[in-house]
């Protein structure tokens, strides 16, 4: 049983199908109030089903949904007055503005004050731009105009899927801060995306879904540490040297190269408590690490819980992905 | 009320509104035009009668109405039908019920606007179309010594009534049809498709088809609509009062199914 005092929303045993398909299969979450949640999960594992139910889009065929502390259900819409949800593609009228927009949005469901239209307009920096039709608009400024969309009821719970898409890098900044800032408030966001580095920034406590199902769930510093790895980084012509060091502290097969664009790492296998253990023995072996990092990165331990491979490229040898390649330099 | 109001102004800026109102005004002035040179040039007595028939008040006032209540009710099945379909296919629909809106309300508010518009882009045309009338029969040398006939005068408010409800109908029933595919184009496509086919029917089998909603629609007003394409000719029509209940019936039965699949569907995309 999933305890729900403190908690912003919980679902308890959620079960949907679509015909022979299992979108969700038992899902239990709980997500405490006040803080960005991240919820992840491949391509299929049931994220946006969830967000679909969690909004009344769609009903579960088996399980409950409580929001805000309040069991959520056919008849509950009510609920939703304090909820803001972004799901999957922003919706509006192409030939209506985008002030034209949150105006008729704020006509359906609950009373707006007029001025909140354009202070969330403000919010997501589409001022200027208020008055030209929708139609006009980029991926990244309908984007923004639906994280707008999503903050018009002043909402305690905000349900977002895939945020950051066609955001630029100043969009994803702004959005972050803003997600955070609303969280400082006390609200509660809960972010589904795929972008892990931008959740691993973002997020306070990260659930993983995986064939319907959660896989693991807790705050992002403790499920990294728990990843029970040690990351290293040297300069590339001491890799071997270092490897062979590591290998010797760590053991023969605890010892990896992860081959990122920003440069090689080599991820050990090690209680992450004992890391200095691990600077001793570079030392020892006369190489200095120009970075050692505990844990393991969200990106690993979401292949990891998943049992996703990387799709892309994962053929090419070593360093031909982002994931972990087993092969060390000799 | 604010949700009606927000509908209402959504639908003033729309596009498809504007293509309605000039489709529907741009079609009876033609007609009109037609009948103006018919009744002039034509060297088929017939059709020159018919013509003047058009041209010749207070005759006009009824004749005008069936006209644009004719070719107005295809026209309100597609608009219904735009306007239903594109809450489904640009996802407004579903960004309304994330917001705690009711689902039928929300449908029925939007068909409310829907009508109401459409009683507005009707009475503009009507009174294009009398206008070209009193011009028509001006230039066809006919006498407009009918137009303040007080009979014909003090029969427009119930003749108007009567086509209010068969164009709310015929919304209703392009509402219902694209709620139910989910989109605005099948819902066009059906509509169009179910209005000739009614009308081909009606040549077999007009027993049947005058219980049909364009057949029923047409039979609103007492006279025979050139322009009522789905209407069972003048054979096998219901009498205006039946055609109320009947028109009746199919608008309430438009609604409750467009409520209800709303209420009952699983919205994605």
């Amino acid at each position: 049983m999933i305890e729900s005092s403190g908690a912003a929303l919980v679902t308890r045993g959620l079960a949907k199908r679509y015909g022979k398909r299992v979108a969700l299969d038992g899902l239990d979450l709980r997500v405490p109030a006040g803080v960005v949640y991240g919820f992840l999960g491949p391509n299929g594992a049931g994220k946006t089903t969830t967000m679909r139910i969690l909004t009344g889009l769609v009903h579960a065929d088996a399980g409950s949904v409580e929001l805000l502390g309040k069991p959520f259900g056919r008849r509950d819409r009510r609920r939703l007055f304090d909820v803001g949800a972004l799901i999957e593609s922003p919706s509006f009228y192409p030939f209506l503005s985008g002030r034209e927009n949150l105006r008729a949005l704020a006509a359906a469901g609950a009373p707006v004050p007029a001025t909140r239209v354009d202070e969330v307009l403000a919010l997501v920096n589409l001022r200027e731009r208020a008055s030209d039709k929708v139609s006009g608009y980029s991926l990244g400024m309908k984007q923004r105009l639906g994280i707008a969309a999503a903050l018009l009821g002043d909402p305690k719970l905000l349900l977002l899927d895939e945020p950051a898409n066609g955001l630029d890098p100043a969009g994803i900044v702004g959005m972050r801060d803003t997600l955070r800032a609303l969280a400082a408030e006390g609200r509660t966001v809960l972010v589904s995306s795929h972008i892990l580095s931008e959740v691993e920034q973002l997020a306070d406590v990260v659930g993983i879904v995986a064939h319907g199902r959660l896989v693991r769930e807790g705050p992002v510093e403790r499920l990294l540490r728990e990843g029970g790895t040690v990351r290293v980084r040297v300069a590339p012509e001491e890799i071997a040297a270092a490897a062979a060091a590591l290998e010797r502290a760590a053991g023969p097969d605890d010892v990896s190269v992860d081959s990122t664009p920003g440069g090689d790492w080599l991820v050990v296998r090690f209680d992450p408590s004992h890391a200095a253990e691990l600077n001793r023995a570079l030392v020892a072996a006369g190489v200095y690490a120009s970075r050692i990092e505990a844990g393991a990165t969200l990106e690993s331990l979401f292949l990891e819980v998943t049992g996703s491979t990387p799709d892309v490229g994962a053929g090419g040898g070593a360093g031909g992905g982002d994931g972990a390649s087993p092969a060390v330099p000799s | 009320m604010r949700l009606f109001r927000s509908n209402l102004r959504k639908l003033v800026r729309r596009p498809a509104t504007f293509v309605t109102f000039l489709l529907l005004a741009g079609l009876v002035l033609l007609i009109m035009v037609a009948v103006t040179a018919a009744s002039r040039q034509s060297t088929d007595t017939q059709s020159e009668i018919a013509s003047q028939l058009f041209l010749t008040f207070p005759g006009a006032w009824s004749l005008v109405l069936s006209v644009v209540l004719g070719i107005g009710g295809l026209l309100a099945l597609v608009y219904g039908a735009a306007i239903a379909g594109s809450e489904w296919g640009w996802g407004t629909l579903k960004a309304a019920v994330a917001r705690g809106e009711s689902r039928s309300r929300y449908t029925l508010t939007g068909y409310a606007a829907v009508v109401v518009m459409l009683w507005a882009v009707l009475l503009v045309t009507y009174a294009i179309g009398i206008v070209a009338a009193v011009a028509g029969a001006s230039i066809a040398g006919i006498s407009l010594s009918g137009i303040w006939d007080q009979a014909a005068l003090r029969q427009l408010p119930d003749l108007f009534a009567r086509a209010a409800l068969g164009v709310a109908m015929e919304a209703a029933l392009g509402f219902a049809i694209a709620t139910v595919a989910r989109s605005q184009l099948a819902g066009i496509g059906a509509g169009i498709g179910i209005y000739f086919a009614e009308g081909i029917a009606g040549i077999f089998v007009p027993g049947i088809i005058k219980w049909f909603p364009f057949a029923a629609a047409s039979a609103l007003i007492n006279d025979a609509s050139p322009g009522g394409g789905g209407a069972a000719g003048t054979t096998g029509r219901l009498d205006p009062g039946t055609a109320v209940f009947a028109t009746l019936a199919w608008l309430i039965g438009a609604l409750v199914v467009s409520a209800l699949w709303t209420e009952r569907a699983e919205i994605g995309g």
